[in-house]
Formats: C-alpha cells, sequence, structure tokens
C-alpha cells in the first residue's frame, strides 16, 4: 500500500484491473445509461454552444455601446473643444472710394462696411443677415429666414430683403459691375429693393427654368420716404409684388435670362392728406451673356439693360397729377482675363414726380480682381443733368473704388 | 351593343395591369440621378445601368472651381431623386447657391439623396493654416482625387452605397454592378501602372494643383505651379522664379487644363518644357467621354510626352 500510495499512476491502474474484474459486464450490460450519458453531453454541447453565442452577442453590443459612446464622446469633445462650431458662417466686404467731382470736389468717401451673417436654423429654414455701416449711421440692410423643405416647389421668405424686382435693384451696391448703382434704379425705385414683409417663390416643374414670386410689403426702395415703415396702416397700403423670370441657353455658351416684375401699391396718400391713388411700377430685364465654357474664368461678354416705367399720382400745391415715368439702363461688360474686364454703362433716369427732366449718364469703367476678394474698379461718368435735384448726380465724374472681402461672402443665385 | 361576360372581364384585366403599370413608378420611370461632373455620371451609369437616368451639369471642360451657374441647372436639380457630386468643396463656388433655389429637399446636405463620394478618401494636401493669404484653399483637402483610379474605386464604392439607400429594391443589382466594375477598373490599374512606368520619377509643373493624386499614384515628381498660390494668376516675379526652376530641375512637362494656355506657352518658350492640355473631368474631349477612357488617354499622353 505503501508503494501503491506512492505512486498515483500504479494505483490507478490497479484500481481499474480491479473494477473491471469484479464488474466484468459493466461497459456492455448498461447501454441505456451510455446513451443517456451521450444525450446529456449533446444537451450540455448545445447548451454551451447557446451560452457561447450569447457571450458574442453581448461581446458585439459592448463593442457597438462603447462605439456609439466614442462618437457621442467625440461630438462633445469636439463642441467643447470648438465652441464657435454651430456659429453662423460670417464675413464683412469693405468698401471705399476716392472721388472727383466737377460740380464738387474731391472725397475720400467711406461708402459701407458690411457684416454679414447665415447659418441654416433647423431643417426646415435657413437664417441670413447683413448689417451695414454707412456714414450714415448703422442698419440692418437684411435679415431673413427662408424655408428650405417646403413641398410643392414653394420657398417662402420674411423678415427684411431685397425685394425680388428686377435684375440690379436687388443686388448689393458693391456687387454691381459699375461702381454706383444706376441712377434710374434709384430715383423709379428707391434704391436697392429693401422690403419689409413676406415673399413666396415659386419654380415652375418645366423642362426649362421658370419662377414666379409673389410678394407682400410695407414699402419697396431703401430710400424711398414717400412711406412710412414703421406706421401701421390699412392693407391697401401696402406694397404687392409679382415677378416671371425665365432663362433660355441659345448653346453652350450663349444664354439669354428676361425677367418682368410689377410692384402695386392700390392707395398711396400724398403729404396734405391729398388723395394720391394708387402706384404701379413695372420693369422688364433682359441679360445676354458669353460664357464660352472651357474659359469662363477668363472670357466673357455680358449685356444686360432693364426698363422701368412708373405711374403715379403726385401733389403739386392743392392739385394732384398722375405722372408716368420711363427709364432705365443698359450696360455690357467684357471680360478680358481672369483678373481684367471693362465695360459701359448708359443711364436713362427721369425724375418721376417731373418726367420730362431727365438725368442721362454715360460711364465707361475698367476692372482689376486682383483676387476673388480684393477687386479695384475705376471708372469715369459724363452725367447730362437736368433734374437739377443734387449737384452730386451731373458734370464730370472720376471714381476709384476699393472693395475687399473677409471671411464667408455669398450673396447666392439671384446676385449671380 | 351588350358586351359578354368574357369580354367584360378582359377589359377588367387590362384596367388593373394599366393602372398597376402607372402605379409603380420604378417601372414607369428609371431612377433620376444629377451628378457634378461626367466622370461620375460615367461611374454611376456603371452602377445604376439601366435602373438610372444620369445627366451631369458641367460637360468636362470647365474649370471645375468655376462652372458658370446657369439657370437651366435649377430644372434638373428639381427633379433628381438623387445628386452624385465630387464633395471636399470642389463644387463650393456653384452648387450651394443653385441647390438654394431648387425646391428639392431630397438633395440637400446631409438629406438622404446627397451622395458626397469623397466620403473614406484618404485625403491629400489638407491645409494645416486655413488663411485666404495662402490663396483659395480647400479647407478638407484637394478635392481632385478622382485622378487616381484606386481612390475612383470608393467613389464607385459610395455610389453604390447611396443609390441602395435611396432605392433599396435595387440593392443586390447595385452591388452586382458595382463588383463588375470594381473588377474591371482593377484590370486597367494593372495595364496602366504598367503602361505609365516611364513615367517613374519624371517632373513636371502643373498650372493648378490638381494634379497631386495621379502623381502619387504613378510615380510623378512636382517641381511648383504656375499659380502664385492655389486659384491667385502669377506675379511676373514668380514667372521668372519659375522659369529658373524648371531649367534648373529639369522638368518635363507642364500640365494645364482649362486655363488660359497663353502662360504655358510662355513658360515653353523660354524653358523648352513640354506643355499639355489635360482636363481634370472626364468629357473634356470626345474621346473621353467615360471615367476609364479618361484615365487612359491620361496616361497615354503623359507617357507619349516624356518618351
Amino acid at each position: 500500500m505503501v508503494s501503491i500510495s506512492r505512486s498515483p499512476r500504479v494505483a490507478a491502474l490497479l484500481y481499474a484491473i480491479g473494477v473491471l474484474l469484479l464488474f466484468p459486464g459493466v461497459s456492455f450490460s448498461q447501454n441505456t445509461e451510455l446513451d443517456g450519458l451521450k444525450e446529456w453531453a449533446k444537451k450540455t454541447e448545445a447548451e454551451l454552444q447557446k451560452a457561447l453565442q450569447r457571450i458574442d452577442q453581448l461581446e458585439k453590443e459592448r463593442a457597438a455601446n462603447s462605439a456609439r459612446v466614442g462618437q457621442v464622446e467625440k461630438s462633445v469633445q469636439a463642441v467643447q473643444g470648438a465652441p464657435s462650431a454651430l456659429n453662423p458662417a460670417i464675413g464683412m466686404v469693405l468698401d471705399a472710394d476716392v472721388s472727383h467731382r466737377s460740380k464738387e470736389g474731391g472725397d475720400f468717401n467711406f461708402r459701407s462696411a458690411e457684416i454679414g451673417l447665415a447659418a441654416s436654423v433647423d431643417p426646415f429654414a435657413r437664417m441670413y443677415g447683413f448689417v451695414n455701416g454707412t456714414p450714415d449711421g448703422v442698419e440692418v440692410d437684411e435679415a431673413a429666414a427662408v424655408t428650405t423643405s417646403l413641398p410643392w416647389n414653394l420657398t417662402a421668405k420674411g423678415g427684411r430683403f431685397l425685394a425680388d424686382f428686377g435684375r440690379f435693384p436687388k443686388v448689393h451696391q458693391h456687387e454691381l459691375p459699375f461702381v454706383n448703382e444706376p441712377l434710374s434704379v434709384e430715383r423709379m425705385i428707391g434704391g436697392e429693393t429693401q422690403a419689409d414683409g413676406v415673399e413666396v417663390n415659386y419654380l415652375f416643374p418645366t423642362p426649362f427654368f421658370l419662377r414666379a414670386t409673389l410678394g407682400g410689403y410695407n414699402k419697396i426702395g431703401e430710400e424711398n420716404d414717400r412711406i412710412d415703415n414703421t406706421k401701421s396702416r390699412s392693407w391697401s397700403r401696402f406694397s404687392y409684388l409679382g415677378r416671371l423670370n425665365t432663362y433660355f441657353d441659345l448653346s453652350d455658351n450663349h444664354s439669354i435670362e428676361l425677367g418682368t416684375s410689377m410692384a402695386y401699391t392700390p392707395s398711396l396718400r400724398l403729404a396734405g392728406d391729398i388723395d394720391g391713388g394708387n402706384r404701379i411700377l413695372n420693369g422688364i430685364d433682359v441679360t445676354y451673356r458669353f460664357q464660352p465654357l472651357d474659359s469662363a474664368v477668363y472670357q466673357g461678354l455680358t449685356v444686360g439693360s432693364e426698363f422701368f416705367r412708373n405711374s403715379e399720382r403726385f401733389a403739386f400745391d392743392t392739385l394732384a397729377k398722375r405722372r408716368q415715368a420711363y427709364g432705365g439702363y443698359s450696360y455690357a461688360e467684357l471680360k478680358l482675363d481672369k483678373n481684367w474686364s471693362t465695360g459701359f454703362l448708359f443711364d436713362y433716369a427721369p425724375s418721376i414726380s417731373s418726367p420730362g427732366k431727365k438725368t442721362i449718364g454715360y460711364s465707361p469703367f475698367v476692372t482689376w480682381n486682383m483676387s476673388e476678394f480684393n477687386r479695384l474698379r475705376l471708372q469715369f461718368t459724363h452725367a447730362d443733368d437736368r433734374v437739377r435735384e443734387d449737384k452730386a448726380d451731373g458734370g464730370n465724374q472720376v471714381f476709384l473704388q476699393w472693395t475687399t472681402v473677409i471671411g464667408a461672402h455669398t450673396h447666392g443665385f439671384l446676385g449671380r | 351593343m351588350k358586351l359578354s361576360m368574357k369580354c367584360r372581364w378582359r377589359i377588367l384585366m387590362m384596367a388593373f395591369a394599366a393602372a398597376g403599370l402607372f402605379a409603380c413608378p420604378a417601372l414607369a420611370q428609371p431612377i433620376r440621378v444629377v451628378t457634378t461632373f461626367p466622370d461620375l455620371a460615367d461611374i454611376t451609369r456603371q452602377i445604376g445601368k439601366n435602373l438610372v437616368s444620369v445627366e451631369s451639369l458641367a460637360t468636362g471642360v470647365e474649370d471645375p472651381h468655376g462652372v458658370p451657374m446657369k439657370p437651366s441647372f435649377v430644372p434638373r436639380l428639381n427633379r433628381a431623386n438623387v445628386l452624385v457630386l465630387t464633395g471636399l468643396d470642389d463644387e463650393h463656388s456653384w452648387l450651394p447657391a443653385l441647390l438654394e433655389v431648387a425646391s428639392n429637399p431630397k438633395i440637400l446636405l446631409g438629406q438622404p439623396g446627397y451622395i458626397d463620394c469623397s466620403v473614406g478618401i484618404p485625403v491629400l494636401e489638407a491645409p494645416s493654416r486655413l488663411d485666404r493669404a495662402e490663396g483659395d484653399l480647400h479647407p478638407k483637402g484637394n478635392p481632385h482625387y478622382l485622378l487616381d483610379p484606386v481612390y475612383a474605386k470608393i467613389a464607385a464604392q459610395n455610389i453604390a452605397v447611396g443609390l441602395a439607400r435611396n432605392f433599396p429594391q435595387h440593392q443586390a443589382e447595385f452591388d452586382r454592378n458595382l463588383k463588375a466594375y470594381l473588377a474591371e477598373l482593377d484590370t486597367w490599374i494593372a495595364r496602366w501602372e504598367k503602361l505609365a512606368a516611364p513615367l517613374r520619377g519624371v517632373k513636371y509643373v502643373e498650372y493648378h494643383p490638381e494634379w497631386v493624386y495621379f502623381a502619387n499614384r504613378f510615380g510623378l515628381k512636382r517641381v511648383g505651379s504656375v499659380e502664385l498660390k492655389p486659384g491667385i494668376e502669377p506675379t511676373p516675379n514668380h514667372l521668372v522664379q519659375l522659369a529658373q526652376q524648371i531649367k534648373q530641375e529639369k522638368a518635363q512637362v507642364l500640365i494645364y487644363g482649362s486655363q488660359n494656355p497663353r502662360i504655358p506657352q510662355q513658360l515653353q518658350n523660354e524653358t523648352g518644357i513640354k506643355v499639355l492640355r489635360l482636363y481634370t473631368s472626364a468629357g473634356g474631349r470626345a474621346e473621353t467621354d467615360t471615367y476609364i477612357k479618361w484615365i487612359d488617354y491620361t496616361v497615354r499622353s503623359l507617357v507619349q510626352a516624356v518618351s
């Protein structure tokens, strides 16, 4: 026994032989027990497989959870690390010139510094704003919300913005191809078509571009001071607008764009409580473009014209008379290479209260784009002024304009 | 006249069949895809086959950053089921403004119909400093990755995933077509790598930084750019320095695309460098109307120029 206990292997062997000698028929006679053991082994194996699968699944879930947690952590870190991440795009445009007018003399002129902001509001709207500082003060030039997901090809805009009248009247001055807004736009519309109100656009489901605009506003025209922008009044004293705009490719390189606009004010009360009747302002704009696709950055020609008709009653002492005035401008701009372009502007600007008096301007100009964001422009203007409201409108004038942009800056599709 | 019962049944069945046909838009009309450039249009056609109707906004000859913002693009974007674009701000100067007026929420950034092919591209030349003093920078990196055919495979996968995301009922077909197209691309890539062997170590000058992905794939070395900074035309001083650099480093070829040929020709006259006009998209020439034909033409033209 001592020797057996000393050697466990020998002990186990002797024990096994003993069992076999004592119970020689066990392994053959108890088949049912063996089957039971086999079944038990199978069940155990199946359960083990299930447990392993469950472990796999739990591991996958844990990995997915930690990945999600990782993503959230990353996102939180990104926001914490860059608190400006959700701020709007911001930019600033400086527009300045030095001028000499034969009737007034010279002037260094800080024209404007425009700060622009734009961002999505939520999945349904975006918002943009332009705050403009000029020598006259600081003003919210535009601040509007625009829908992004209305059905039926509709877009709605509300707030203060440039109403969709004509082509250049709704373009900021520093974006124009010449130094100053045409005098015809200034006199007949009242400068840029700034308006407080609401506008709805509809894109027709046609194979060609056709877009309609309907709008309602307090008034149209930044410098149109015949209507008080701040007073409540009858709905007949608001201005309503309709516009149709279409475009055709004549070939790959040539295109033409047409637009017609009408602004209607049903009742316009004149100073002294004289009933002024309605005001109708019509506009037609035509733009031809030659943009050779393979060199559009270097070559091109744009020829554009706008014609306006204003029909309105004006007070003369105790009388009120309806006056119809016709005016407009035409221009051509030739792109010489990537940096240089030159052009000519012809401007026909009547006085809307005395249409017989008019100012006719001729302005050749040359532009040097040092880059997309840095531009110098030299313009000479000869204006034959018979209206004589402002000395600055007549005579010979020379301008050297410098326009620079920092940050994000875009006026979108309408300002193209 | 009275219709027989059999005749009535026939009419009824025909009416049901007609109604079913019109009620199922997938049968009535293909998926409308608008792409920004013709190379993406071709790849989309290879994956969508007869399930898609594809049109490209640009034709392939334009400067990719200065495609004219034509209002005629607006109705096409308005009707599109999906939009396929290069991404990495390649189209930033013209596409966002068109999308603003296209009245199609399905294809806006972040929506399922907005298929950005740059997802997963190992981007090169991401700027370390964002400042316009460095020119017209692409904040997300160089967007001309389709000049590397290996990266075109990633773009193709993005298109297949994007199409399947919008039209899951056709996923099997998109996957099958993608697999076949990737296999075809692999065959061509092996062929181009052999063909482009003479380009290894060739020094080149480019007008605009567009060729870095192609150069990395086929072993060319960039000596300089005609532009002073990306998007900024050269100053006379810069051109003098560049001409000296071309001579010193023995640059063999100057590549330009949609840019004005005046300056490349001037440098050719001064230094003797070979000048080659190669567009950075398919469709720039009649013989490069597909992605594969375009890369093949590009490789062959460069090999011929340096031989």
